[in-house]
């Protein structure tokens, strides 16, 4: 078996076209894997009366699972929630019109936030507890304290961590073509199967999943530089 | 002025605090000597709830708050009457020594922006660093960050400001720096509350000394009367072990 080359640099330019597309399915679940996972810390942080139950509960079985089949059960699940929901409030639509992306948004949404919420929860208890007493003796409240000084501390923390984030997310974005989604690996099936150049078409695409990593890594990189000031921290 | 009556505090099964009565007079600089693991800490972190004392009370000016019942209303407006200056700066990493000295004006007294920051500008010329406004507490030296430490505090204009050995975490040739600051700042009659083992200094600093050990107050008056004629034997003990080279000098 030989390769063609040239159909490498030809599906690779195809496959591209897709790309918008995943880079929507995952910057989307990431800010709001995001807002769910700064709530989830919080609740389990602060162990708010019974939804901190819910929540340990959430990230365990999210973390506990392959997102694979988040994507099955929110594609199979979701449905009959909407529909027994439609039916008791007398919604007008019905879940065959919800959109194919809807149902990745939610389920890569849900998976990020289970992972998000342990990487925040994390940076959390990482900031100085003393800084977080110096917030109070200055006469913040704790909501004040967490918004002022913790979290934008925290979210530093994190940033490497969230950044791999983007990078996981990326990658696993691959699997909403289980569900006929056409984004870069959809595409490059797709490529591949009506040119019968399988091979040449999947290089292709992981060429673009790799280039797209690099691009976060080096952003990563940058932004690590610039507030690596502030974490390096003082004397004490 | 400021009264605790009666505050017990117990970590556990140690009781720590055994039942302590202080008054402090407005404008009055009060030194709190005493070994280590006497409680001192624990007594001042009480006065601003950092740790919440299991009975006694506490007056600040108008405000009287009962420790045990204390409401998370009342605690907040104890703290915003009060203000503290860490053994360990506790300075927020993430801004500048302007907006660490502006935080509290801005978030918790509602300054407008403007008007605090010509504020912490005047209180940062102060302790001399005036220079250094626009610097993270990375950059600075220890001297420099507990300069900043009470800046923050001094501030927010508080009742009384809260010391915490505030140069035992500094190499020797930075602590006259931030000495001779808390010095300065008590001579504009702010009422303090100074915990150190800075002997010299609480001599010269304090208008009223307060000797600690075990839970209580053992003894308690004048620095003169404290310093070279306490009455009590454990008193008289603990300046001998931290002050050897009195004997000679006196
Ligand atoms: N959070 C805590 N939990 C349990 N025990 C504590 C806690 N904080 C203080 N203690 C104990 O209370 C006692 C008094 O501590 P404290 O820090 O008030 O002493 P101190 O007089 O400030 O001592 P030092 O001069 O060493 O700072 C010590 O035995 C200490 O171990
Ligand atoms: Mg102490």
């Amino acid at each position: 078996m030989n390769i063609d080359f040239r159909f490498i640099v030809t599906a690779f330019f195809e496959i591209m076209k897709a790309l918008p597309l995943t880079l929507v399915i995952t910057t989307v679940p990431l800010l709001i894997g995001f807002a769910i996972g700064i709530g989830t810390a919080l609740i389990r942080l602060y162990k708010v009366k019974v939804i901190y139950k819910i929540a340990d509960f959430y990230v365990s079985f999210l973390r506990g699972t392959p997102l694979i089949l988040h994507i099955y059960i929110v594609y199979l699940g979701l449905p009959l929630l909407f529909d027994v929901l439609a039916e008791k409030w007398g919604w007008s639509i019905r879940s065959n019109s919800i959109p194919l992306i809807v149902f990745v948004f939610v389920a890569f949404s849900l998976n990020a936030g289970a992972y998000m919420s342990e990487i925040i929860r994390s940076g959390i208890l990482a900031v100085n507890k003393g800084e977080i007493e110096a917030a109070y003796s200055i006469g913040m409240t704790t909501s004040q304290a967490m918004k002022r000084i913790v979290l934008p501390q925290a979210l530093m923390i994190s940033l490497p961590n969230l950044c791999n984030m983007f990078v996981g997310l990326l990658h696993g974005s691959s699997l909403a073509f289980s569900i006929s989604l056409m984004e870069l690996n959809g595409k490059a099936n797709v490529v591949a199967s009506t040119n019968w150049k399988f091979l040449e078409s999947f290089i292709a695409a992981a060429v673009i999943y790799w280039g797209m990593t690099i691009l976060a890594e080096k952003v990563t990189a940058i932004l690590e530089k610039r507030l690596r000031m502030f974490i390096k921290g003082g004397v004490a | 002025m400021i009264r605790l009556k009666n505050i017990k505090k117990s970590f556990g099964k140690q009781m720590v605090l055994k039942g302590i009565d202080l008054t402090v007079e407005k404008g009055e600089v009060v030194v709190i000597l005493g070994p280590s693991g006497s409680g001192k800490t624990t007594l001042l972190r009480c006065i601003n709830f950092l740790e919440r004392a299991d009975s006694g009370a506490i007056t600040i000016g108008d405000l009287s708050v009962d420790c045990h019942r204390a409401t998370k209303k009342e605690i907040l407006a104890l703290r915003r009457k009060t203000a503290m200056v860490f053994q360990h700066y506790n300075l927020f990493k993430h801004k500048t020594v302007l907006e660490n000295v502006m935080e509290g004006l801005v978030v918790v007294q509602k300054w407008p922006v403007e008007r605090a920051k010509e504020r912490s500008l005047q209180i940062l010329e102060k302790v001399g660093l005036s220079q250094q406004i626009d610097m993270y507490p990375s950059q600075l030296s220890g001297g420099q960050q507990q300069r900043v430490g009470i800046a923050r505090a001094l501030a927010l204009n508080p009742e009384v400001i809260l010391f915490d050995e505030p140069t035992s975490a500094l190499d020797p040739e930075l602590v006259g720096e931030v000495l001779s600051v808390i010095q300065k700042i008590a001579r504009e009659g702010i009422t303090m509350i100074v915990v150190t083992h800075e002997m010299g200094f609480a001599r010269d600093i304090s208008d009223h000394v307060v000797f600690m050990d075990n839970g209580v107050v053992v003894e308690e008056g004048k620095p003169n009367e404290i310093f070279h004629a306490p009455k009590e034997e454990r008193t008289k003990q603990f300046l001998k072990r931290i002050t050897p080279e009195w004997r000679y000098s006196i």
